[in-house]
């Protein structure tokens, strides 16, 4: 467990770039939004969500592949145990999804305080999940984190373990899959049921459940897969 | 150092002649080896070895947590050691050499003291 | 002296390829050990395993008594410097220093900056920017001032000129010498480490081809010539790796045990005597064409050596 903190320690190394990149990114996204919205001065009754928000779940993505294409070759190579490497990984990504989504939360809050930073603007609001239990909107910030997290390492881990075979293959086998239960569904007139189902899902657990739980998914069968990967 | 031949002995060997021609002198401290494998840019064990070399054959004695010395009487012990190998290093290959050509010892030793005289 | 490394019947195999055939031998305590061999020879493949980057097919590795896979007592003894080493394209050279200063319990930062001062490393600079000779050496900062118990240096030098290699090699020998450890120096360049080495083993096409004392090695390989007849007489007292004639003259490379006695007896038999560099014997080794002859020769002396 030591040698894992030390591995999330040594992340953050580089710590200005660690953190820039994400909150760098999203500040130009908000800017331009809030530029915009300024501009067109319409107080209209809908309230468009801008997405510039996905900003930073995107450049967590990216971060989570880089860190099994880039880190965890350094990191082999001073001598630290995949297994340490993983955790460290784990720890790195559950601080980071816990403190950033607490500075969401409370841009969101300042957000609805402010009427859209007087313009009426929704860049940290979600709409479709007004929920009022704030531990519930914070893990609806939180979660998304984790999950592109382990979405980034799993895709990773299959290139770096099988290459780009591997992926293409994994690629080749999702979309057949998807693809087939579709046809499925089709054929045998389930899309009403599918419909009723996602419906009658509270939004907590479109959005934090599931998430949640595909998250656990991922996390296990890529420490599966990084015990055997070469760096 | 040179190729070929084991380094501990070239250690030795160079410690050897710095006895005989006088430039450590009897009860003189040794370079450590530690200073040797720096200066000749060789392995410590192996210039340790070099040294433990003397120290066997009583060349160099240890004071403890000092260092290595000169033992007294090393530069005579040296000088009559190295008489013998003169002979087998030098005199005997002279000699197949001058039988090659067809050079007779008598005519040998005339060429020495020729070559000696005109110094 | 206790063993630091113990490999036994180790076998690599990728898709068909064998990289490492029944490989077995042991690392003794505060050595520097010279993994000698060409490109392609396995050397990196077998430090891979040692330091549990790759998988071995068969045969057994201990590495501080233990197995390292997967085993932080034993990983974090270990500093594994090599060529092929990449890092993370957000770092600039000072975070690297920072990154092995967390992980190695032995690292010494004053050294680190006095590397870095002798070396000229551009602190700021972003490791993607850096040559390929200052990657080089970053590499040998991190692997000299890590001071871990075991050190691999895999070819640390791609690069880097004769004067930075110098000062490579003076440094390794001084901070050795003040913290003995064990150092395994995989090279091509033998010419420039054989008086640093103390234990030799050469890598020849996965096999291992010698495992002995580097001085024992030397004299150990001569060259004579002069009349044939008197070349086949020397030529007998040891096994013969490679002969050029011409005419009634021949040149003979020999291995053998030899002594001040056998000088005297080439001399005597009016045979001209070299005896061989590091370097040669190696070139005469892998090139050897009954390469499984030399093989099975330099198997039979390990135990004489030993």
């Amino acid at each position: 467990m030591n040698r894992a903190l030390t591995v999330a320690r040594l992340q953050f190394v580089a710590w200005r770039s660690v953190v820039g990149w994400p909150w760098g990114i999203l500040a130009l996204s908000f800017l331009i939004n809030l530029a915009l919205f300024s501009a067109m001065n319409e107080a209209d009754d809908f309230e468009p969500t801008t997405g510039g928000l996905m900003s930073i779940y995107v450049v967590m993505f990216v971060a989570s592949v880089n860190a099994i294409t880039q880190d965890f070759p350094f990191a082999l190579g001073l001598g630290v145990s995949r297994r340490s490497f993983y955790l460290g990984n784990v720890l790195n990504y559950l601080g980071q999804a816990i403190s950033y989504a607490a500075v969401l939360y409370l841009l969101a809050v300042i957000e609805e305080a402010t009427d859209g930073w007087g313009v009426n603007l929704t860049f940290f609001g979600i709409p479709f999940l007004l929920v009022d239990n704030p531990v519930l909107r914070f893990l609806g910030f939180a979660i998304p984190f984790l999950l592109l997290g382990f979405i980034g390492i799993a895709i990773a881990l299959v290139f770096k373990r099988w290459g780009v075979n591997g992926l293409l293959m994994l690629s080749t086998v999702a979309l057949a899959g998807i693809g087939g239960l579709v046809v499925l569904a089709t054929w045998r007139g389930w899309w009403s049921a599918i419909g009723g189902w996602f419906v009658d899902q509270p939004g907590w657990a479109l959005l934090v459940g599931w998430p949640a739980l595909l998250t656990l998914l991922l996390a296990g069968l890529s420490y599966l897969t990084i015990r055997r990967a070469t760096p | 150092m040179e190729d070929g031949r084991p380094i501990f002995l070239q250690i030795a060997e160079l410690l050897e002649n710095s006895i005989l021609d006088g430039t450590l002198a009897e009860e003189d401290q040794v370079p450590s080896t530690n200073e040797l494998a720096a200066y000749h840019r060789i392995n410590p064990a192996t210039a340790a070895k070099g040294v433990n070399k003397l120290v066997d054959d009583g060349t160099l004695y240890k004071k403890r947590g000092i260092g290595m010395f000169v033992s007294s009487g090393a530069r005579a012990k040296l000088r009559g050691r190295r008489r013998d190998e003169f002979a087998r290093q030098y005199v005997r290959p002279l000699l197949t050499e001058a039988r090659k050509l067809g050079i007779e010892p008598a005519e040998l030793k005339s060429m020495i003291d020729t070559w000696e005289e005109s110094r | 002296m206790s063993a630091v490394v113990s490999v036994t019947d180790l076998t690599k195999r990728y898709q068909g390829v064998t990289a490492l055939d029944r490989v077995s031998f042991s690392l003794a305590e505060h050595r520097i050990h010279g993994l000698l061999g060409r490109n392609g020879a396995g050397k990196t493949t077998l430090m891979q395993i040692l330091t549990a980057q790759n998988f071995a097919t068969s045969g057994e590795v201990s590495v501080f008594g233990q197995h390292p896979y997967e085993n932080e007592q034993v990983l974090s003894r270990i500093s594994f410097i090599k060529e092929s080493q990449t890092y993370p394209s957000n770092l600039r050279v000072t975070h690297v220093l920072r990154a092995a200063r967390l992980v190695y319990s032995d690292w010494d930062e004053e050294f680190a900056q006095r590397l870095v001062d002798v070396f000229q490393l551009p602190l700021g600079r972003n490791v993607r920017k850096l040559s390929r000779g200052m990657l080089s050496t970053l590499g040998i900062v991190v692997g000299l001032a890590s001071r871990a118990p075991l050190t691999f240096f895999d070819e640390p030098y791609l690069g880097l000129d004769a004067v930075a290699r110098q000062l490579f090699y003076d440094h390794l020998l001084a901070d050795y010498t003040e913290h003995p450890r064990t150092i395994v120096l995989s090279t091509h360049l033998i010419d420039e480490v054989s008086d640093l080495i103390e234990h030799v083993l050469l890598i020849d096409q996965g096999r291992l081809l010698l495992d002995v004392e580097a001085e024992a090695l030397r004299g150990q390989v001569v060259t004579v010539s002069g009349p044939v007849a008197a070349v086949d007489e020397f030529a007998r007292t040891g096994s013969e790796l490679h002969r050029a004639s011409l005419g009634g003259t021949a040149r003979a490379t020999v291995r053998g045990d030899f002594g001040p006695a056998a000088h005297d007896r080439a001399r005597s038999l009016g045979l001209d005597l070299e005896a061989s560099s590091l370097q040669d014997i190696v070139v005469r080794l892998t090139t050897s064409h009954n390469g499984r002859a030399a093989g099975s020769a330099a198997a039979a002396d390990k135990e004489a050596v030993r």
